[in-house]
């Protein structure tokens, strides 16, 4: 027995050293938590979010930090996982002490890290999360940066109204994921208002090989508009396809993210030209700071970023404006400030507001994005376009 | 009319592909009876090798077959040797205790991956890549073609090699009755471990294959796993012609599913036919062609 | 003191919380218990009846769902589905096995594999029942762990104590004659099925419970969190093996070590390398403790691998062997 005794004592006293050695070395800076998919499925943009969340930390306390004193962030690791994010979450509360808590990602971890927060009072900023309901439960200490899934499509509405008009007919594709079946389905309510006919409305499992039958299937009810939500390798072979097929809608459009990305461009090659794409941030939208924040990640990481990365990046540096703004050092006066907060960011404007169901949602246009030459133009609202649209688009054997 | 023949041409294209797929899970099935849970995990590395050779070395995604085989070939045989055979002279209670060894070391494998590569979605452009051909109206892609044929060359190499050889011989004479074997003089550990070899080897050449009209992370290895042992199932235990069968009918399967049903029921189809051969078939396509 | 341990045990159990006050502990122990619950159900089917689960996230999904959907179709509370979750999960296992045990063996597993991705596709793709990938969401009902936490040890004692009963019954008898050689079972006139049968839906049942309880507790739910193949059902395998299958207190050594070991390598080891590369302000160390951290479902994975390779039987199956390595010296005067 004694040999597994001392086994144990030193292995504990090594633990507690573990536990306590934090403590001092950081004792005057302002602890900032963040949780985050660092390993499993969602590992990939997890680590954007880290590597963003990182450089705006960095920025910030080179910058002299918060009144003075320097942010110190302590990013936990959810896995991907409901569970796991909320013993992250329990421990930064209890272990850490940290007075505010970002990040999040997927609908699912967020949902119950955010009913940590609220239950335990601890202002939590979600900044990619995108179910709706997230800021529909009327919480006080849940704000959210980034507009829910059912917004996505608002730019690319107008648009049909007001150029494609002669679009009557739609078909939906859409990966079995949150995303992509809560989208379809507002899409769906959406074309019935414009008086558009919904010819076919389909889910798949993401990660097919072949998409081929499905697309022959939709080519022949020959739709004027073919509405995807799907994510980069799905988005690259269904468009690959598309073309093998010789299949020409009106429109090809993508609702998410998949369609906006360098590497969607770079697998699908040719059959990406003149893709229209409904966006919430490219390098190039209107917003001072847009720009700057992907040249930087890309010279600092060595690889590209996209919105994801964005909304970590703002986040920061709104949890930062509100740690400077907050009367006390504490969740409650975080709290108090972020409610107030009214800034603007390289992800667009932030201030939380109420509207409809929800609270404390930040409102954001949103835009509609076309791949013109190899590059991603924003061609809608006209107002902010880089360039303008093309429409209608050649056929495939014409280009 | 074009969707039926569209959807028939799409359906026989990727079961060419999964036949291969199938294969190798096949033959370890028959000769060690265990479920190898890793086998879309090795086919994962199979992938990862052949981008790896084509990033870095500028080789040509088709010609990585003779990388990608023979290392795999190499891996398969240690994992059997120094995992999977210990076991057999280990007490314990559960028999499925290999099985569950193979689902230790798909996790291993996976995130070594992870580690080397990160989840970051890799793939193989090549100029050929998007070709395609038609015949009437109906398209081929090239590099789907191309896999098929190549798993076809695979599937006639492997019938020859079992048939002919003593050493195909002996592994079909384990599969059948192992005792028997042993006592004809085939040294059986050694049969197993140039099995499981030849069974990595199989679905790292699907993997390569399969890399310049798809993609690659992971955990991209789980659904194919679950492919290979319907198509197993389907096929018939140990048999490579049963094995080309079953990718062939699930590859139908799921083509016509998509077009007809749903494409959202894809896996479903291809697990419902699975449990429904399970029951009514067990011997797969093999019990019916004596083959 | 070996009659005594699990007396002691639950002693301490019972006054967890209230000793452990912080939030975090709490709820890391909830998270044990309930993988006790779990684990014990596949022990039953698995370890004790030999037919090896690859599914279980099917029970538990199901158990989770019925939880989730009493209050959004029903409107009734979801704790209500503790115990028709496992009622649930029964009637998923009951058709299951009825047509499924024919099968035998590594073909069975199979079975429950498909079984586990038909019932995930199925929650997926019945959008207008489940709501599909949007999940459900529940609010929860205290703001405290602590009456979970209790709730959760109820349950995990239940299925404790139940499982041995069962299994010091006639049934548990039957069970182990299956698992040790079916055809000689049915030989002496075992109906076997119809004993695979209970086996299999005594597993459903805690599992469903397990699931409902999970609900209940996380507030929310989507098919690909509960119906995980690799989250649920070989975790659960793992609890099984890792503590020792077919031995009564084996899934609850087996969730304590699993939950304790990810959650180890998830915080590298509990800050213990961060806290290091801070005093010493090395670099090297402070990757390595990155690295530490992302390779905890590598370590699971050595974990489990070494595991089958040294100790078949688990934790508490190969108990003795444990001691025998670790103290040569003290198990020699006790044999001599």
């Amino acid at each position: 027995m004694k040999r597994l005794a001392v086994v144990a004592c030193v292995f504990s006293a090594l633990m507690f050293l573990g536990f306590t050695a934090v403590g001092p070395v950081l004792a005057d800076k302002i602890k900032v938590g963040i949780v985050l998919p660092l390993t499993g499925k969602l590992a990939k943009f997890g680590e954007i979010e880290n590597k963003s969340f990182l450089m705006a930390v960095d920025e910030i306390n080179a910058a002299g930090g918060v009144n003075g004193k320097q942010i110190d962030l302590i990013i936990e690791d959810t896995t991907g996982k409901p569970d796991v994010g909320r013993s992250a979450i329990e421990k930064l509360i209890s272990q850490d002490k940290v007075i505010v808590v970002g990040g999040g990602y997927s609908s699912s971890v967020t949902w119950a890290t955010i009913a940590v927060a609220q239950q335990r009072k601890m202002p939590f900023l979600v900044n990619t999360g995108s179910a709706d309901r997230i800021t529909e439960q009327g919480w006080k200490y849940i704000f959210r940066l980034n507009p829910p899934v059912s917004e996505y499509p608002k730019a690319f509405g107008s648009f049909l109204e007001d150029v494609a008009k002669d679009v009557k007919t739609v078909a939906i594709l859409h990966e079995n994921s949150l995303f992509g079946q809560s989208g379809s389905k507002k899409f769906v309510k959406k074309c019935k208002k414009m008086g558009l006919e919904v010819l076919i409305k389909e889910g798949y499992e993401a990660g097919a090989i072949d998409f081929k039958p499905l697309l022959v299937k939709v080519k022949a009810k020959n739709p004027d508009l073919v509405y995807m939500i799907s994510y980069i390798m799905d988005a690259s072979l269904l468009m690959r396809q598309s073309k093998e097929l010789n299949f020409n809608p009106k429109l090809f459009v993508g609702g998410a993210a998949g369609f906006t990305l360098p590497e969607f461009h770079k697998n699908a090659g040719s059959a990406s030209d003149y893709v229209f794409s409904a966006t919430l941030w490219t390098p190039s939208v209107p917003y001072p700071g847009a720009r700057q924040y992907y040249d930087k990640f890309v010279a600092k990481y060595n690889t590209p970023t996209e919105y994801h990365g964005a909304e970590a990046y703002a986040g920061m540096y709104v949890i930062a404006d509100a740690l400077k703004r907050a009367k006390t050092l504490t969740p409650e006066g975080v709290k108090e400030a972020l409610a107030a907060t009214d800034m603007m960011t390289a992800f667009g404007p932030v201030k939380f507001i109420s509207y409809g169901k929800k609270t404390q949602q930040n409102r954001l246009p949103t835009f509609l994005v076309q791949w013109i030459n190899g590059k991603l133009e924003t061609v809608w609202p006209k107002d902010v376009s880089t360039r303008k649209y093309v429409y209608p688009v050649p056929n495939w054997n014409q280009r | 009319m074009e969707v039926f023949l569209q959807t028939l041409v799409s359906g026989i294209l990727k079961g060419g592909l999964y036949g291969l797929i199938g294969m190798g899970m096949s033959l370890i099935m028959g000769v060690m009876g265990i479920i190898n849970l890793a086998h879309g995990a090795l086919m994962m590395v199979g992938m990862y090798i052949t981008f790896a050779c084509f990033t870095y070395a500028g080789i040509d995604p088709y010609l990585t077959i003779f990388i990608s085989m023979p290392s795999l070939f190499l891996l398969g045989m240690l994992i059997q040797k120094y995992t999977l055979n210990p076991l057999m002279e280990v007490e314990s209670i559960l028999p499925e205790n290999q099985v569950l060894m193979t689902v230790g070391i798909a996790m291993v494998l996976t995130e070594v991956a992870r580690f080397v590569f990160s989840s970051d979605y890799k793939s193989v452009r090549t100029s050929y890549s998007g070709d395609t051909f038609f015949i009437g109206d109906i398209s081929f892609s090239v590099a789907l073609v191309a896999a098929f044929f190549i798993a076809l060359a695979f599937t006639l190499c492997m019938f020859w090699f079992l048939l002919k050889t003593d050493l195909g011989r002996s592994i079909r004479a384990t599969a059948q009755d192992k005792d028997a074997a042993l006592l004809m003089g085939v040294n059986s550990k050694r049969i197993t471990i140039l099995t499981f070899g030849l069974g990595s080897a199989l679905v790292a050449a699907a993997g390569t294959i399969l890399m310049p009209v798809y993609y690659l992370f992971p955990d991209i290895g789980g659904p194919f796993t679950r492919k290979a042992f319907v198509i197993t199932i389907l096929g018939g235990l140990g048999s490579t012609v049963g094995a080309i069968f079953g990718g062939l009918t699930l590859g139908l399967a799921e083509a016509f599913g998509a077009t007809y049903i749903g494409m959202a029921y894809d896996d479903m189809i291809g697990l419902l036919i699975f449990i429904l051969v399970l029951l009514f078939i067990p011997g797969g396509f093999k019990r019916l062609l004596k083959v | 003191m070996r009659k005594y341990s699990p007396i002691l045990l639950l002693f301490i159990l019972i006054l967890f919380p209230i000793a452990v006050r912080d939030h975090y502990h709490q709820h890391l122990m909830i998270l044990v218990l309930m993988w006790v619950v779990i684990g014990s159900g596949w022990n039953v089917i698995a370890g004790y009846t030999g037919q090896v689960s690859f599914g279980d996230a099917a029970f538990f999904g199901t158990g989770a769902y019925t939880a989730g959907l009493f209050v959004t179709k029903l409107g009734i509370s979801a704790w209500w589905g503790m115990l028709f979750g496992g009622i649930a999960a029964m009637a998923i296992a009951f058709p299951f096995g009825w047509i499924c045990f024919r099968l035998r063996g590594a073909y069975f597993a199979l079975a429950t594999l498909a079984l586990n991705e038909v019932m995930r596709h199925i929650a997926t793709i019945w959008e207008s029942l489940t709501d599909g990938m949007v999940g459900i969401l529940v609010m929860q009902t205290f703001v405290s762990k602590v009456p979970y936490y209790y709730i959760a040890l109820g349950l995990a004692v239940i299925s404790v104590i139940g499982v041995q009963i069962i299994m010091g019954s006639k049934w548990g008898y039957y069970f182990v004659s299956i698992r040790e050689d079916q055809d000689a079972a049915e030989s002496l006139g075992i109906n076997t099925h119809y004993y695979k049968m209970l086996s299999l839906n005594v597993a459903a049942f805690l599992t469903g419970m397990a699931g409902a309880l999970f609900m209940n507790y996380m507030g929310f739910i989507d098919p690909e969190v509960v119906f995980s193949l690799h989250d649920i059902s070989i975790m659960a395998i793992l609890v099984g093996i890792v503590g020792g299958v077919g031995t009564l207190y084996g899934p609850v050594v087996g969730a304590f070590v699993m939950v304790a070991v990810h959650e180890f390598f998830r915080t590298g080891f509990f800050g213990f390398f961060k806290g290091i590369a801070a005093l010493t302000g090395s670099d090297m160390i402070t990757v390595f403790a990155k690295y530490v951290m992302q390779a905890h479902v590598l370590g699971f994975g050595i974990l489990v691998v070494l595991v089958i390779l040294l100790l078949p039987n688990g934790i508490v199956g190969d108990w003795n062997l444990i001691v025998k390595k670790i103290f040569p010296v003290k198990t020699r005067e006790v044999t001599s």
